[in-house]
């Protein structure tokens, strides 16, 4: 099973871990897997069926979007890290 | 809360002076108790907003650079716990554009404002866990 590790302030809504073990043999099935285990996490990383346009997935330090997308094949002792950017400033919209 | 130590504050003070007239930003690192974020060390890093003179009211942390900090916060042992940006000749108030862009819920967002390259007031925001709004929490600087 691959590993996703949990950002620390979405920790509370895993159950406390830091690291979660995941059925699936790609990216989108075991961000399946994650938030069927953990349903409150879902509203943190999904809008709708849609990945949080912050959120970005990286396995084993690399960007899955220059893999194969959520069709990005996962194996035994991969781990998948969920990395978002961050933007503001000082004005309004 | 936000706890910090006057010599961190004193250094993202300095970040915000150095990258006047643009926003600069970086990354909080500690640990949390879910109701405490405790700063040992910050991470600053680029402004990657791509229009140059957009960096005066905009800021962006890329994805990659946040991964470094990730990084560097696990081989110390720490959690990367928020955000730090400053509003240059702005009031460290949280933004709509800051709440649009905004990451996690549970992250201390720190505004540093800075006044004509000079550091200002800094306030810290908690992104409501429906994400309508910033609520303003108490910084301890011990």
């Amino acid at each position: 099973m691959a590993t996703i590790r949990i950002p620390t302030p979405l920790r509370p809504y895993a159950a406390g871990n830091k690291e979660v073990k995941v059925a699936g043999n790609t990216v989108e099935a075991a961000l399946d897997s994650l938030t069927t285990t953990y349903p409150d996490l879902r509203q943190h990383l999904f809008e709708g069926d849609q990945l949080r346009s912050f959120v970005n997935l990286y396995l084993n330090q690399e960007d899955i979007r220059y893999l194969d997308g959520a069709q990005t094949s996962l194996a035994e002792n991969d781990t998948l890290m969920i990395i978002p950017s961050i933007a503001g400033g000082a004005s309004a919209i | 809360m936000l706890t910090l130590t006057q010599s961190l504050l004193n250094e993202i003070e300095a970040h915000g002076v150095a990258s006047y007239p643009y926003e600069g930003c970086g990354l909080l690192l500690g640990e949390s108790t879910g109701e405490q974020n405790t700063v040992q060390a910050i991470f600053p890093v680029e402004n990657r907003w791509e229009v140059e003179d957009e960096k005066r009211e905009r800021f962006y942390i890329a994805a990659e650079d946040m991964l470094r900090a990730e990084m560097a916060a696990m081989a110390a042992g720490r959690e990367v716990i928020g955000v730090f940006h400053s509003h240059p000749d702005h009031e460290p108030v949280a933004s709509p554009r800051d709440l649009a862009w905004a990451a996690w819920v549970g992250y201390s967002y720190l505004i540093t404002a800075v006044r004509q390259a000079r550091p200002g007031e800094s306030r810290s925001w908690q992104l409501r866990p429906d994400r309508t709004g910033f609520d303003e929490e108490e910084i301890v600087v011990q």
